[in-house]
């Protein structure tokens, strides 16, 4: 009986043991997720027990604080209806939005709680959140929304070296101070200000596209940069009609040039002596028809599946029509990615989290990259861009003493006039900064949309060059 | 700790003893460590009391710590009355009891001050209650002689709960017996364990005789504890009582397993617990709430679900280190400083109290089973193995279910939570479980039944 005891002790110790692992992983190993889940009703009283922390641009600007009035606490905004987009709003009304929702536990100092502030804490001095030190640079921002003018679009402007985020801009915007006051009017506005165009906002590419067809024939050995093709007014596939842009007429030429003077004819020869399995594969490794893991969501948009492809449909998506959806931030990480030798780094916004005394707390170089194509591609579409900006459909691009590497982009749409693309990136040789721009219904991307870009293009390398020359 | 205590043993086994009454050097040295371990004990729950009053209620009269810290110190009582008797009960259960109803007061006072003294009063009398249980000379062979009355005495107790009873927290298990709230389960726990105990004494011999089984001729021997088992299952499922249901049935397998090594039985056992349960969570609305919610506490996550998300929070806040005591918000929870309590344990100390918390546990499990193997005549080992079964399982199933691992039923943990008879109970039954261990002879006795038990 003795031995049957022990047997039954060591049953009922073993549930114990059980017990002390399922506590280490619900304490230790899921604890932080778990507590910051935003149903734990402690996140809420920490929100107004603590004062939220700042968030600050690259340069550590101040974007956005808190002030108390009357014992409540109230965000404020610098600047608030240029990065409301990105930032978001932190209303007690209507919850939580952008950086503010992703990175709410940080603002409110939860994870890694230094004992010693506890201890403070636990003595009356109020909690302090930490705070967000973003990749947005100020000057490079403000410069993409003058570049926006009053029009409707969005301006992404990166790091290609990193895949930091260096500007972020939608228009129209919203004041981000107004929510509580404005929502419904914001939320029934025709103009939707509270949407983001820049992660969300999904456009036909339009000419925008044909770095992609051109690295798919490239990559799969179809064509080279010299074999000639046949760049007629037009051409018909399968009884569709296919026009050139204007109905220009240029004959025979390489491919090199028909990018250049972005041949829709050119490209749909192109494109079905490729075949849609090169070109979606290409499109999919370049990041699009997926969501790009930014720091707020941010829209996939749609690659059409090749099997269901027709020639018509594959002759649609060869110059960027048919069935294609891209956002803004897609379009700068495919140039971006053509830029970094064939490498397309994932996109971020936050560089460092910082203790209110201004100890860096975390910090965050790169989040890693993936091979899209080989770096000799990489270079010969770098090239083919550079020329489109030094005499094809991009020159308005032109910046003195930099050489600009870009693709225009007219897109058609049943919405109206066509929208205007233009993605970049410069230096050419090196590159530094990499600018996706998109215009709604704006017209022609080289008229409209290429200027707006060289704007931010210089605004960025000025912005670098001062940060190299600081200390 | 046991080799060290061989060691000690064997040193001093031959010189005289000089203190008058039988007591080798041996007993001396658990007294003493006992000693050791119980002002810790004591120690950490001042500490605690005063810590909590500090951080919350400093500008309040310090009475409840004090009444607090005098029912701590209650325990060195208990343990001046083992020394004086000489006695050799084990040294590790009182401290350890003593360390659990002090953490106890420490969460209580924290999570529902005004009920710290009433806590400090029933443990008062429960310590009383283990003192006079200590000074009964004899061992407990005259309890067989009651083991039916034992049982009529707890179904009765359980039938007048249902009818009588008052319910609170969707359960009807409180009698009120002159404005005070009294839980007749927790005795009835006892009053089952000493049945179980009785009944299979007598019967172990032939239910474990080899050769044919006769199965009617063991329904026959088996059946007063069937029906009686049954029938507290009943009560308890129409009281809504499932906690204690889940652990009168566990205690009843257990005892009947260590009883009878009949591997046959445990299998039709969990065979019926399993289609018993499947049954309950088809037939009552309560039972299916409750599994529902611990399947998937998301579903309804401000109902049904509200308290175990509450307790996981609470959990996960607490991280490693917890927030300190009095600097979380544990009072979230629902019954907090009752069904809750490990949870919110969990918040203020972290995983550093909950993983001390379970150890104790753990340790107290071991020495409890020790003392049953150890234990002299079948009636008295049997007895010793129900008591500890009773407490082991009772502090499992109301940690793992505070804590989401199993379903959450609503039991006390054992001198840990803020009640009454539970405290009596408990402290009942580690009296006589200190008196089982104390009437284990000397050192041979021990070694004997440990290789005898490695052998067999």
């Amino acid at each position: 009986m003795a031995r049957r005891t022990g047997k039954a002790g060591r049953l009922l110790a073993g549930l114990f043991v059980v017990l002390l692992a399922y506590l280490a992983g619900v304490q230790v190993v899921w604890g932080p997720q778990l507590a910051n889940t935003p149903q734990n009703p402690r996140l809420a009283i920490a929100a107004e027990q603590t004062r939220w922390g700042r968030i600050l641009d690259r340069h550590l600007a101040v974007l956005a604080d808190s002030a108390v009035r009357g014992g409540l606490q109230a965000r404020r905004y610098v600047d608030g209806p240029l990065y409301a987009n990105l930032l978001g709003y932190r209303s007690s009304r209507y919850g939580l939005d952008g950086l503010e929702a992703r990175y709410d536990p940080e603002l409110l100092g939860l994870p890694a709680a230094d004992p010693w502030e506890t201890l403070l804490e636990a003595f009356g001095r109020p909690r302090r959140g930490n705070d967000l030190v973003l990749t947005i640079d100020a000057v490079v921002q403000q410069a993409a929304a003058q570049a926006l003018g009053s029009g409707r679009g969005a301006v992404v402007a990166l790091d290609p070296r990193s895949g930091a985020v260096l500007a972020l801009v939608s228009r129209p915007t919203f004041d981000p101070a107004s929510v509580d006051t404005r929502w419904l009017a914001l939320a029934r506005d025709p103009a939707s200000p509270l949407f983001d165009r820049a992660t969300s906002g999904q456009y036909p590419p339009g000419s925008s596209f044909k770095p992609i067809v051109l690295a798919a024939a490239l990559a799969s050995g179809r064509a080279t940069r010299q074999t000639m093709v046949d760049c007629a007014s037009s051409i018909s596939v399968d009884g569709a009609s296919i026009t050139n842009f204007e109905h220009e007429e240029y004959g025979r030429m390489s491919v090199a040039r028909a990018f250049a003077m972005s041949c829709n004819v050119a490209f749909v020869h192109l494109g079905l002596a490729t075949g849609a399995d090169s070109i979606i594969r290409m499109a999919r490794a370049f990041g699009l028809g997926r969501a790009p893991g930014f720091d707020v969501p941010a829209a996939a948009g749609h690659l059409p599946d090749p099997r269901t492809l027709n020639r018509r449909g594959l002759a649609q998506i060869s110059f960027g029509q048919g069935n294609l959806l891209v956002t803004p931030l897609q379009m700068a990480i495919v140039a971006a990615a053509i830029a970094n030798h064939g490498v397309a780094m994932r996109p971020f916004a936050l560089l460092q989290v910082r203790a209110p005394d201004g100890r860096v707390l975390a910090a965050y170089a790169q989040h890693g990259g993936r091979d899209v194509v080989p770096p000799e591609v990489a270079s010969a579409i770098a090239s083919d861009m550079a020329d489109v900006v030094r005499f094809g459909t991009g020159t308005a691009a032109q910046l003195p003493g930099v050489a600009v590497a870009g693709k225009t982009g007219t897109a058609e749409n049943p919405h109206g006039p066509a929208d205007a693309w233009f993605i970049s990136f410069a230096p050419a040789d090196h590159p530094t900064v990499a600018v996706a721009v998109l215009l709604e219904n704006a017209g022609v991307g080289g008229q409209v949309a290429a200027p707006a870009a060289r704007q931010v293009l210089a605004a960025a390398l000025r912005a670098q060059a001062a940060e190299a020359g600081r200390p | 700790m046991r080799i060290l205590c061989a060691g000690h043993e064997r040193m001093s086994e031959y010189p005289a003893n000089p203190y008058g009454f039988p007591v080798d050097r041996g007993v001396l040295h658990r007294r003493i460590r006992e000693r050791g371990l119980l002002a810790g004990a004591v120690g950490l729950g001042v500490v605690g009391l005063a810590t909590v009053h500090l951080s919350l209620y400093g500008a309040e009269p310090w009475d409840p710590v004090v009444i607090g810290g005098i029912a701590l110190a209650a325990f060195l009582v208990v343990h001046g009355a083992l020394c004086a008797s000489g006695s050799e009960a084990d040294e590790i259960m009182l401290p350890i009891a003593a360390a659990l109803s002090a953490i106890g007061f420490v969460m209580i006072y924290r999570l529902r001050p005004e009920y710290l003294v009433r806590q400090a009063a029933w443990t008062a009398l429960g310590l009383t209650a283990l003192l006079i249980i200590l000074a009964i000379p004899h061992d407990l062979r005259w309890v067989r002689r009651y083991a039916y009355l034992c049982a009529a005495i707890g179904l009765a107790l359980l039938a007048i709960t249902v009818i009588a009873g008052v319910e609170r927290n969707g359960a009807r298990q409180w009698l009120l017996l002159g404005g005070v709230a009294v839980e007749p389960g927790e005795i009835v726990k006892l009053l089952l364990v000493a049945f179980f105990a009785g009944v299979l004494t007598e019967q172990r011999g032939t239910l474990m005789l080899p050769g044919r089984r006769r199965w009617r001729a063991e329904l026959g021997r088996l059946g007063p504890m069937l029906l009686c088992c049954l029938g507290a299952l009943l009560l308890l499922v129409f009281q809504h009582d499932l906690g204690l249901a889940m652990l009168y049935y566990g205690i009843f397998m257990v005892m009947l397993y260590i009883a009878t090594g009949r591997m046959d039985y445990v299998a039709i056992g969990l065979a019926a617990f399993v289609s018993g349960a499947a049954l309950c969570y088809l037939w009552f609305g309560h039972v299916r709430v409750r599994v529902d919610v611990w399947v998937d506490p998301w579903a309804d996550a401000s109902g049904g679900g509200y308290q175990i998300l509450q307790g996981l929070y609470a959990l996960a806040t607490g991280g490693i280190l917890g927030t300190g005591l009095g600097a979380g918000h544990p009072t979230l929870m629902p019954a907090s400083y009752t069904d809750m309590i490990f949870p919110a344990i969990g918040e203020e100390l972290g995983a550093v109290g909950t993983f001390c918390v379970t150890a104790l546990y753990l340790i107290l499990v071991g020495r409890m089973f020790r003392t049953a193997m150890l234990a002299r005549g079948a009636f008295e080992a049997l007895m010793a193995a129900g008591l500890a079964t009773a407490l082991g399982l009772q502090a499992f199933v109301i940690l793992g279910g505070s804590t989401r691992l199993i379903p959450l039923t609503g039991i006390p943990a054992p001198f840990l939570t803020y009640g009454g008879s539970a405290a009596v109970a408990n402290f009942i039954a580690l009296a006589l479980l200190l008196g089982v261990s104390a009437r284990t002879a000397g050192r041979r006795h021990q070694v004997e039944a440990l290789r005898g038990a490695a052998d067999r």
